[in-house]
Formats: structure tokens, sequence, C-alpha cells
């Protein structure tokens, strides 16, 4: 407590410091009930919150685990540290060049090797798919036999980028940010059922060579899995609980993330809401302001709340924040209504800092939000995590009656 | 900035004479026909009087687009549905730019990317399974055109 109250007075003193005119309002205190679970066996991951690989610059609000892949045929292994834990899409996705030289067996539809485009709302990664045993290193938990991305295989160079995978390519550590992503959202598959039937542009190809690739259709087994569903326990979903960070911001964050949800005495669903997010979207309806915003979630893949909010557009901010985020002269308290399918609400409060005064090198900014070009998008990123353990659990499963996917706190 | 608006030019020059390789932003009303056979759509038309709208809704699900101003130019498109469409399509002659443009450092992550070029706005949302996006060339607008009409 008195620690708080004096990053309290920190804080305070500096916004006045920068000429902000408004009074400060201290971030909601944190939850009493927020237990962190203990990393170690048999569920439990070391969830870092840091500015990532070096070469990945400017990276903010983004959490990160270490994986280990090994190839079942040779039984080769390599630790990739920096991977980014990402709620908002599905599968393990590494980036050739932080693999140290380990080479994993292809994955073919049968016939030909299979690739993918893997598309982002900021561009579009690319690479071939191989088959890999994987072990989470802390908690122990492994799945075998899983389809991963090698996103800039040598392989596969950009120039073999089929003329429909479309958007910036984003095919090395500086442009992605991490040295993988391993993606525990609410679905068990990227692409799901419209792969099976159809040939979806710019998602799955067959490459009789690498120059040769060509629009497929991809059964659910033959597609990236959620690496979660396949673990043999704990396997229904994930929680991230990360501690509150200082309004001021923090050069690292450290937390856990959690497999499994009301598998182990550590991953009860307790007091936690239940939200049911639409089963073809993932999304939930965010209230804010009186309006509502159907195109909502909590996603750990957002490095900041973004929303639509007129009053907080001016000051704007400068530089790269310039139209991305929002920089209010003092700190923001604000409140949403989460809605699930149900009628269910659940109240998410967060803060509104100005990402202006971000410290260089810190890699937690609890405040950071911004203008959402979606008109009925409402997305609460990371830094809504900070204080709260957030759960996601994985469609099919029903947990305490409740049918996946949802999203709990 | 004059040598980007040549090439910019050539681009789109080319791009006419190759019809229907390239169609969308900056293309004219039968570019849409282009379209919907590429992405296998199905075409619905809405017009008010001041613009039209030629909307494709593709077999995987997403919904594209296409304004159509009364001399003929689409100058606005936006995709939502499950899939992000092929881009290429989509923003026709101001792909390149687009991609160009996108390709520098930029703070928004994975989840949201605006760009704001002389001539060529784009904004992009979304995660797997639920896209959201729209742009416009806003030397093309009708005028007395809202952007917020874009949706």
């Amino acid at each position: 407590m008195r620690k708080f109250a004096v990053l309290a007075l920190i804080q305070f003193g500096f916004l006045s410091a920068c000429g902000g005119g408004g009074y400060s309002i201290a971030p909601p205190p944190p939850p009493p009930s927020q237990v962190i679970a203990t990393h170690g066996p048999p569920n439990v991951e070391t969830l870092v919150v840091s500015t990532g690989p070096a070469a990945a610059v400017g990276v903010i609000n983004t959490a990160y685990i270490s994986v280990q892949v090994c190839n079942p045929t040779s039984g080769a292994c390599q630790t990739i540290p920096d991977i980014e834990v990402d709620t908002g899409s599905t599968g393990l996705r590494l980036l050739a060049s932080a693999m140290n030289g380990l080479i994993l067996p292809v994955e073919t539809n049968g016939t030909n090797p299979l690739a993918e485009c893997l598309q982002f709302a900021d561009g579009s990664s690319w690479g071939s798919l191989a088959v890999a045993n994987i072990t989470l290193p802390v908690s122990g938990e492994t799945a075998s036999g899983v389809h991963v991305q090698i996103i800039g295989d040598p392989a596969y160079p950009d120039t073999t980028i089929p003329t429909d995978c479309t958007g910036t390519p984003r095919n090395m550590v500086s442009t992605f940010g991490a040295n993988g992503i391993l993606g525990v959202g609410p679905f068990l598959q990227d692409c799901g059922s419209a792969c099976v039937t159809a040939v979806v542009t710019g998602t799955y190809y067959q490459c009789p060579a690498p120059s040769t690739c060509a629009g497929t259709t991809a059964t659910l087994l033959q597609q990236v899995q959620n690496p979660v569903s396949m673990f043999a326990t704990d396997n229904n979903g994930v929680i991230v609980e990360l501690p509150v960070v200082a309004a001021a911001g923090a050069t690292t964050a450290s937390g856990s993330l959690v497999f499994g949800i009301g598998t182990q005495t550590n991953n009860a669903l307790g007091m936690a809401t239940v939200l049911p997010e639409d089963p073809s979207t993932g999304f939930i309806t965010g209230t804010y302001k009186g309006t509502a915003y159907v195109d909502g979630y909590l996603d750990s893949g957002s490095n900041g709340n973004y929303f639509t909010d007129s009053s907080l557009t001016t000051p704007a901010c400068t530089g790269s924040n310039a139209g991305v985020f929002y920089c209010p002269t003092s700190v923001m308290s604000e409140t949403a209504s989460l809605k699930g399918t149900t009628t269910t609400t659940l109240t998410a409060n967060f803060s509104v800092g100005d990402a202006d005064t971000i410290t260089a090198g810190d890699a937690a900014f609890p405040g950071l939000g911004g203008p959402n070009s979606d008109p009925k998008g409402f997305d609460l990123g990371l830094p809504f995590f900070y204080g709260h353990n957030v759960y996601t659990a994985i469609e099919g499963n029903t947990i305490s009656g409740n049918m996946g996917p949802f999203f709990a706190y | 900035m004059k040598l980007t608006g040549t090439a910019l030019c050539s681009f789109v020059a080319a791009a006419a004479v190759a019809a229907p390789a390239f169609a969308g932003l900056g293309a004219d009303s039968t570019s849409v026909q282009a379209d919907l056979a590429r992405m296998k759509g199905s075409l619905r038309v809405t017009s008010t009087g001041a613009f039209s709208v030629h909307e494709i809704t593709t077999s995987s699900g997403t919904v594209i687009r296409e304004y159509v101003s009364p001399d003929d130019k689409v100058f606005a498109v936006s995709w939502h549905g499950p899939f992000v469409p092929d881009l290429r399509q989509v923003l026709g002659g101001y792909y390149a730019q687009f991609v160009q443009a996108a390709s520098t450092p930029h703070a928004g992550g994975h989840r949201h990317l605006a760009i704001t070029q002389p001539g060529l706005v784009v904004e992009s949302n979304g995660r797997m399974r639920a896209f959201y996006g729209r742009a416009w060339a806003p030397d093309l607008l009708p005028q007395n055109f809202s952007v917020s009409s874009i949706d």
C-alpha cells in the first residue's frame, strides 16, 4: 500500500512537470482478489512483458514466453525465447531466423508440402508448415505432432510470396516484433471449416516447389492448431495473469500463463464472470459512454486499448504516436460494460495516459490507448490485463456449465 | 513527391491497359465485375443518387464494398469478415503505395494499422477470423461525401 502511494505521487509529479493542467486520477486499485499462480509444473509458465528480441524495435505491452521446439524424427531441440503470447490468434509460428538452425520435417497434404499466408491487420506472414513436438519449459506441458508455421523460411523467400497473399510482409523478427507467436486464442484451428470446404484466398497453399505454390483447401487436422488443445490435460484454455503496473510505466512486468481452466487447484474459474463469445468471430459487445460496440474483444496480442472516444483525440500525440494513440494531459479513468452472448454484464475499468510520456526502454505502460478505426470496434488489449487474470476458453469445451469460446475475469 | 505521382499514374495506366488484372480503388465500375469474378462472390448494388455501393460477398463470408462516384470511379472500398480480401485486387493501382507506406515501422501492433498519405487513406483492424478495413482516395471523393459513410 505504501509503495502504491509513492508511485501515485511520482506519477502526479511527472504529469505536473509535463504541463498537465488537470488533476491526476489514480488508477483503479489492484483487485484484492488477484492471485498470480506460481510458475512451475504442471501447468504454469513464466510470462514476461519485455521489449522482446533485440531486433524488434519499439515493442510495448507485449508478453513473451520461451518454447522448446523439437524435431519429432531426429530428436533435435531448441528452446526459443521471446515468443509472443497471443490470445487473439491460433497456432505456434516461429521466425526461421530465431530457430538456431533447427530443421523440422515439412507438413504435406500427402502430395505436396504445405505453406501458409497468415493474415494480420497490419500485414501478412508467409512461410512453410512443419511438424514439431513442443514443450513449455517451465510447466512441462507437451504436445506432439504440432503443425507450426515457419515464417521467413529461407526455402520460401519473399520472392515466392503468392500474388494473392497480400499486405506488407512481416517475415523478419524486426518487422514481426517477436521470435515467434504462440496463438492461444478461442479457436481450435486458425482457419477452421471455411478452409476445409473451399480454397480461401490468402490462407493455405500447396507447393510442388516454393515458386509454384497454389491455393488449397486444408482439413481441420492439416491446419495449424491451437497447441494448448493438444496437451494431454489442461487443454481447454488459458489464463493470462499479469500484475498491476504503475501508471508511469515499468521496464518489465512478470506474471504467469496458466494452462487449463478448472483443471487444477490453481486455475479454477472461482469468482470470475463468464462472457461467452460469438462462436464465429470471437466477439463480445463493449458499451462505452452510451454506445454499444459489437466488435469487442479482450486480447493479449493488442498492445493498447483501442476504442473510439472523440474527447481524447486532442491534444494529439506526436511523432510515431500521432493518430495511433491518445495523449490526454492527465490519466483518465474509463469504464465500459462488457456483455457476451448471455445477459450477464461485466464492468471493465481501464485508464488512458499520455503515450508521449512513455519512458524509452519501458516495456509496460498500462495507460496505452488509441482510436479504433473499426466504427464497431472495442479492443481491450494487454494494458487491460495488468491487474486482471483474464481467461480465454477454447471453443468446444464446457467448463462449469459454460460453453467455450468465452472470456472471463 | 512528383516522382511518386508519376509512378502512380503510369501504374494506373498500365492497369487500365491490362484490365481486368487490376481493379478496385481508382478503377471504373466495370472493374467491379472483374473483382466479382476473381472473388467468386455475389453482388448487390445500392444507389443513393450521390454514389452507388457495389457489395461483393465472397463464398468465405467476407463482404467487400466498392463505392462508385457519379463519374464512375471507385473512390472508396471497405471489407469486413473472417478473412482479409486480396488487397492487390481491392486497392488496385494504389496497392504498391499502400505496401510501401505500411512497411515503415508503425506503433499499433498487429491489430491496427492506419495509413494516411497524399491521395490515399487505409485503415485496417482486427484479428484472426474477424477483420475490418476501409480505404479511400481523398482526391476522388464526390463533393460533400463524408468518409464516415464508408462502412
